[in-house]
């Protein structure tokens, strides 16, 4: 057995077909970004540990994800904030966390996405048990999770086949997503959800703003709107008084024990608008929630500055019009004493 | 530490570089690949390092007082402390929920309105594994099958030793402490097979198991679902492949990088998807837990020298703690019943219908075999009488409207998979992979060992843990 020349070879070979692969991906139009996992997520949620009054939090879903921008806040406001917002998921379960696993007595900022915020209470469905599985992540987080997180940031940092939300999008490049692109839908008669591609772009810092593709490319964009369609289709009802009488139980233990708690509905627009308003109206959904809790509220459609916004697939802001609406919105929360301004201290 | 993760390589490149340094002598080694271990260990989940300690000074004084204690009375009492403590340990961590949850249920049918809350335990990982290697090592001193470790470094190494510590193989003292007792270091073939054999591992395991496999298994064997005939095979054969690579993956690694420090360590798994029946199967399948079974419980229960109907006895409490070794759980027990079962049925055949074996009809065996095997695997997966009842009566055509949950690729994915498997299960039935790449081209080997490695990289799993650390 020639083992030596075997491994050298294979070593050869190796690094010959994973610099092809890589070279083959960026020449696609993918470049190298940060994992979107709930490793990232933990070391964000860290950070609430020592967190301070003047500290604020975001809640919520991918709304509140994309729309408040870190940095233009940070700018605005003098602290930079901490997001826990995670992508489909109701903020619910996250405000319990806070309010039962931390002392934090700071600011909470909860978007409120219709749709979710307003979806279940049940533990397995989706939208609470993706946003628990993060929480149960973080306070089970091992060592060797840890180490294993840092030690594979500069691989994410520097290259594209390291790739793998946990979103599992349809344009993910790992074999799994590659093997899943594979299926037709046609045996078991299921109508499958249309492709769902990425279409947003994170730091290391949590950050996420929308892809310059999915800003500017409408063909792209609406394939974004054709998943939200498939989700409005295939969605159970929202369960209004359960999700309901569950926010306000934590909300008042965290307002009582003198933390400040701010609501928000981000910007959605056209079809998804439309269907908000039909099914989960301003009037039973919203208004109705503000008027049950002690806590400042902001609709964007209260703004004349932050009703005419668009969203480029109808959910999420662009990068340069969540700058504005973060700006904006900081902006009027200071004017109006919902949050204060550190840098005039 | 899972090996399928990035610290661990650090860790591994760590531990080689101080391993092969010229700085520490053979002990020093020694109590560095120790405190390394606790530390592979300890990145799970520090406070339970304190188990393992426990369990190893227990058998620790009780090996070192029954190499000198002749009265027999007192003898038995270091043995059963040493089982105590250990089995102690399983019955808490491991049965705990389980025995409670029963007991309640067994009160409430009495009429008894007993509620008791769960007690939540953790499970230590690996505990079944180093419990019992732990166990051998004082069974074998009490009955003189084995001599005292010379020290306590090379035993608490042997109870340690990272490659194997938290899913086995799980070794014998006189294998493994004997070669603590002279300096080790591979050579650079051995090594570079190390290596060979590390990747081969993680083949198996984040490509094949995680990547191929365990999605199938995980959609069709969730619960409260009716499924249809081709459903049920897909599901429970991507089982069988994924447990079997998930398994001998993690021994494969284990075996590679004990390799790489010139520690051997013996096989577990030779190729059981093509045994000729049950014996065979253990013969092949996780060995090393199979031997121990079969000389610390089959033998001790009278094994066959006490008659047929002792023997069967023997036979059926042996696999049906076999399989509640695996889980806490009934559907562990009837996995294990299963097993018992198919091997009184192999010796009845083979006392009053016995056939001799051929190449024509050895491989129909054995493909009635795995099809056996997989009606077992039903149960051990399911995690609910219903599922797995179910799943059977789908596997029978007793389901024909039910529901088509796969897609046809991972259908075909599966079929073709797992009869490649089969098929490379049956033509390495009497060779090694280590005979077959010694045969081949240095350039052919290369190109599959890159092969494995490519698709390794670009599986980029989320560090899956191995399904046998739960057991």
């Amino acid at each position: 057995m020639h083992l030596k020349k075997s491994f050298l070879i294979a070593i050869l070979l190796s690094f010959i077909s994973l610099s092809a692969w890589e070279i083959y991906w960026r020449s696609q139009g993918y470049h190298p970004t940060i994992n979107d996992e709930k490793a990232l997520w933990a070391k964000e949620r860290a950070k609430l540990e020592d967190a301070t009054q003047n500290d604020v939090v975001f809640l919520g879903s991918s709304r509140v994800y994309f729309d408040f921008q870190k940095k233009v806040w940070e700018k605005e406001t003098g602290i930079k904030p901490i997001q826990l917002a995670v992508p489909g998921t109701s903020p619910l379960p996250a405000l319990t966390d806070v309010v039962e696993n931390t002392n934090f007595t700071g600011t909470v900022i909860i978007g409120v996405t219709p749709g979710l915020f307003f979806s279940t209470t049940y533990p397995k469905a989706p939208p609470w048990d993706r946003m628990q599985s993060n929480i149960d992540f973080y306070h089970n987080l091992t060592y060797a999770q840890k180490s294993n997180f840092f030690l594979s940031i500069p691989l994410q940092k520097n290259l594209v086949m390291m790739s793998a939300d946990e979103e599992e999008w349809s344009d993910d490049i790992d074999l799994k997503a590659l093997l899943r692109r594979q299926n037709t839908g046609e045996r078991n008669g299921k109508t499958l959800a249309p492709p769902f591609y990425n279409f947003g772009d994170i730091n290391y810092d949590r950050n996420m703003a929308m892809s310059e593709r999915a800003a500017t490319d409408t063909a792209f964009a609406n394939s974004i709107i054709r998943v939200w369609n498939y989700f409005a289709g295939v969605s159970p009802p929202p369960d209004k008084e359960a999700t309901t009488t569950y926010f306000l139980k934590d909300a008042t233990k965290f307002l009582a024990r003198g933390g400040k708690l701010i609501l928000v509905r981000c910007p959605s627009s056209g079809g998804t608008r439309i269907g908000e308003n039909k099914f989960l109206n301003r009037e039973t959904h919203w208004d109705s929630l503000v008027n049950l809790v002690n806590a400042k509220t902001y609709h964007f459609e209260d703004y004349d500055q932050l009703k005419t916004l668009t969203c480029p697939e109808e959910s999420h802001l662009s990068k340069k019009d969540a700058e504005f609406f973060t700006k904006e919105l900081a902006q009027i929360m200071i004017k109006d004493n919902a949050i204060s301004n550190l840098n005039t201290h | 530490m899972l090996f399928n993760s990035l610290s661990f390589i650090v860790f591994l490149m760590i531990v080689l570089a101080a391993y092969y340094s010229e700085i520490l002598n053979w002990n020093n080694k020694k109590r560095m690949l120790l405190l390394a271990s606790y530390i592979f260990y300890g990145m799970w989940n520090p406070p339970l390092v304190i188990l393992l300690w426990i369990s190893t000074m227990i058998d620790w004084t009780a090996g070192k007082r029954l190499a000198v204690e002749e009265n027999q009375r007192k003898r038995k009492l270091w043995l059963y402390l040493s089982m105590a403590v250990n089995l102690g340990f399983l019955g808490f961590f491991k049965y705990g929920d389980f025995l409670l949850e029963n007991f309640t249920l067994m009160m409430q049918s009495m009429g008894v309105d007993y509620q008791a809350r769960p007690m939540d335990i953790i499970l230590p990982m690996g505990i079944s594994f180093y419990t019992f290697q732990t166990m051998s090592y004082t069974i074998d001193m009490y009955h003189k099958k084995t001599e005292r470790a010379r020290n306590f470094l090379d035993f608490a190494l042997y109870v340690t030793f990272f490659p194997q510590l938290v899913a086995g193989p799980i070794v014998r003292a006189k294998d493994l402490i004997t070669q603590f007792y002279e300096p080790k270091k591979a050579t650079v073939n051995q090594f570079i097979w190390g290596v060979f054999l590390l990747t081969l591992g993680l083949f198996q395991k984040v490509v094949l198991a995680d990547t191929l496999l365990s999605n199938t298994a995980d959609t069709v064997f969730k619960p409260g679902q009716v499924l249809n005939f081709w459903d049920a095979w897909s599901g429970t054969l991507a089982f069988s492949g994924q447990i079997f690579f998930d398994f001998a993956g993690y021994s494969t690694c284990a075996i590679g990088i004990a390799l790489m420090l010139g520690i051997v360590l013996p096989d577990n798994f030779k190729y059981p998807y093509a045994s000729l029946g049950f014996s065979d199967l253990w013969d092949r399948w996780h060995i090393s837990l199979s031997s121990w079974l079969r000389d610390y419980l089959y033998i001790p229960l009278g094994g066959n020298r006490h008659g047929v109907t002792r023997m069967y006895v023997a036979l059926m409490l042996t696999m049906l703690l076999g399989g509640l070794w695996h889980g806490a759980a009934w559907t562990f027990m009837v996995w294990g019943g299963l097993h018992g079962t198919y091997l009184i049925l192999e010796k009845l055949q083979k006392k009053y219908i016995p056939f001799k074996i051929t190449v024509w009809n050895g491989m129909f065996l054995a493909l009635v075999t795995y099809t056996c095997v997989n009606i077992t695997w039903v149960f051990f997966r399911a995690r609910e009488f219903d599922t797995a009842w179910n799943m059977i009566k789908s596997m029978l055509f007793l389901n024909p409207e039910g529901t088509k949950l796969l897609e046809s690729f991972d259908i075909i994915k599966v079929f073709v998979l797992i009869g490649i498997l089969f098929c490379s299960h049956w033509f390495m039935r009497n060779t090694s992979v280590k005979e077959v790449a010694s045969k081949i081209s240095p350039y052919l080997l290369s190109i599959v060992w890159a092969i494995m490695f490519f698709l390794i990289a670009i599986s980029q799993g989320s560090g899956e843990q191995f399904i046998y650390f739960q057991f």
